[in-house]
């Protein structure tokens, strides 16, 4: 059993144009390793939507993914204002994101539900006026 | 694979400035020259834009043995008709170089890019949000690069051939005739899309000559060319629009009958960076996607003489009706019915690159390998161990084909470490010499 891959970002708040820098890297790495297309993909899609949530919502925050030989973890951080309504923010569209982030085309309420669609296992945690962590996996 | 780079070793003096240019790492420079990793090379062109010596040239056909042979059937690419001067009506052009010994199957191109684009729309109308965008696939380029690097689009490619695949397969079937067709090719990616096709086996073309060539040998034939009003009437030439950015993508929505949303980009960085939005799901609400990896479209090709900003400006200036008659409608509608004119004929498959290993569990320790390499190395890409970085550098080391003493910081570093061994080693004295005070 060869150990873990671990790979991790830090994500800055409302930077849009460095989004998706760690989305490149786990996809590029996945791929490296010979993993299907498909679930390179799913990790990239997952990847992408938590770092805009860290970006447009949570303030910034830690990006990690944990590559074993059986899956790859996903996790996100943040220290930002927490989900007071965890069941209503994975619904599709709905969403709380401001002026900014839809000007730029992003807070469509498609991203929690996005994620939850492309993983295998789903975990999210907040508390209001905490932070929040979102915990995935997708198994190989 | 084939490829239509050619390299002089001669004029290469192992600069790396096309291995910095390729979009997929496909260049090193060994022994001090230019080596191209076969299997990740898309022909973009890029390196040849690179190269300020000129050690990287288009590996055409030999358009004088071509004309030996008598005359020559050939498919002049759309960017063809604006290098004179000002746009060159197709039929004129066609007129004018039949003295020439060359056959212009304009008909026949005609009839393919209004196929082609008739094809798509239909094929858009029946898919669901979904499905959609789909991506065009006239640039070979453009669909390598998504079999490399992107192979979970492949499925959002048109399943349509190349339209100037369909133009010399609707000739043959005219004229019946075995004569080999001859394109006239604006860049290196069209030259594989004939030396090595995806999607049929093999291409309808046989030969392909860089229209640079044949502009500067048209020209100094003395062949006259002029513009005319008289033609314009009779056809439509939407095709030359294809040449530009944003051409086909207007044919397909002028031909879809309903609103579909378009987006077209071209040059390479913008190509990469929306075949990356699709892949991640972003691109909601479009329904077809035009890249070209040329600035402004194919007019920016390598192998193009003329200007691609005066090009550009020539061919939106030319008046195209983009209309469809009824009458055409129903001719394309019998084309259409019959799928083998159009439909591309095998799926195409996707081509990653090597995983570290094929075994997870040792992929994942070269990984490690790997990581603890680049740690090593100074982070500053300068190309000076023949590769385009240091993260491809220590990927090259981890398959064995590279030494970290490549690096010349790497090998500074212990030139240093030695030059300190022998100071002091230097140090050392037996007892019979008086030590210095």
């Amino acid at each position: 059993m060869a150990e873990a891959i671990y790979i991790e970002h830090s994500v800055v708040a409302d930077d849009y144009l460095a989004a998706g820098a760690a989305s490149n890297n786990i996809k590029e790495t996945l791929k490296m390793l010979g993993i299907t297309s498909s679930i390179c993909r799913r990790a990239a899609i997952i990847t992408y939507e938590a770092e805009m949530n860290l970006v447009i919502h949570g303030g910034g925050g830690k990006i990690t993914a944990n590559i074993s030989e059986g899956s790859v973890e996903i996790k996100t951080i943040d220290h930002g204002p927490g989900i007071p309504d965890v069941e209503l923010a994975i619904k599709e569209g709905y969403t709380t994101a401001g002026d900014r982030a839809r000007e730029m085309g992003f807070g469509a309420g498609m991203g929690l539900p996005n994620i939850k669609r492309n993983a295998d296992e789903f975990v999210i945690e907040s508390e209001v006026g905490k932070g929040t962590t979102l915990r995935t996996v997708i198994r190989f | 694979m084939a490829h239509s780079l050619r390299i002089s070793y001669s004029a290469c003096h192992g600069c790396v400035n096309c291995i910095k240019s390729c979009p997929t790492e496909a260049l090193r420079v060994i022994d001090g020259s230019i080596t191209i990793i076969k299997d990740l090379c898309v022909d973009c062109g890029e390196c040849m834009r690179a190269c300020d010596r000129k050690a990287l040239g288009l590996d055409d056909d030999d358009w004088d043995l071509i004309r030996a042979h008598g005359m020559v059937e050939a498919l002049p690419d759309p960017t063809f008709f604006a290098q004179f001067g000002s746009f060159w009506l197709p039929d004129l052009a066609k007129k004018a170089l039949g003295s020439w010994g060359v056959d212009l199957l304009i008909d026949e191109m005609e009839t393919a890019f209004d196929l082609s684009a008739y094809a798509s729309s239909r094929i858009i109308k029946n898919l669901s949000q979904e499905q959609l965008p789909l991506i065009s696939v006239y640039c070979p380029a453009v669909v390598r690069l998504i079999q490399l690097q992107f192979p979970e689009l492949l499925s959002r490619l048109l399943p349509i051939e190349n339209p100037l695949d369909i133009a010399a397969e609707l000739w043959r079937k005219r004229t019946k005739s075995y004569a080999p067709v001859t394109l006239f090719t604006p860049c290196p990616a069209k030259i594989t899309l004939i030396r090595d096709p995806l999607g049929r086996e093999p291409s309808a073309l046989q030969h392909a000559v860089s229209l640079r060539k044949v502009v500067h040998t048209l020209m100094a034939s003395g062949v006259k060319v002029t513009a005319s009003q008289e033609a314009r009437l009779r056809h439509m030439w939407r095709f030359a629009a294809w040449s530009m950015r944003g051409g086909e993508s207007k044919h397909v929505s002028c031909f879809a009958g309903r609103d579909i949303t378009v987006l077209a980009v071209s040059g390479l960085r913008n190509t990469i960076d929306l075949l990356q939005q699709v892949e991640l799901g972003r691109l909601k609400g479009v329904d077809f996607v035009e890249c070209r990896t040329c600035d402004l479209g194919c007019v920016g090709g390598v192998a193009v003489p003329e200007s691609r900003f005066l090009l550009n400006v020539r061919n939106r200036n030319i008046d195209i009706d983009w209309t469809l008659t009824p009458q055409k409608e129903e001719e394309l509608a019998a084309l259409y019915a019959v799928e083998k004119t159009w439909k591309m004929r095998d799926a195409i498959p996707s081509k990653q690159r090597v995983p570290l290993s094929n075994d997870l569990s040792e992929a994942m320790s070269r990984m490690k390998q790997m990581k603890a390499i680049f740690a090593e190395l100074p982070h500053i890409d300068c190309g000076a161990c023949g590769r385009p970085s240091c993260m491809a550098m220590s990927e090259d080391i981890v398959r064995e084909q590279g030494e970290i003493t490549d690096c010349i910081f790497k090998l500074r570093e212990g030139i240093v470490s030695l030059a300190n061994q022998i100071v002091s080693l230097a140090d050392l004295q037996p007892h019979t010499i008086k030590k210095k005070r």
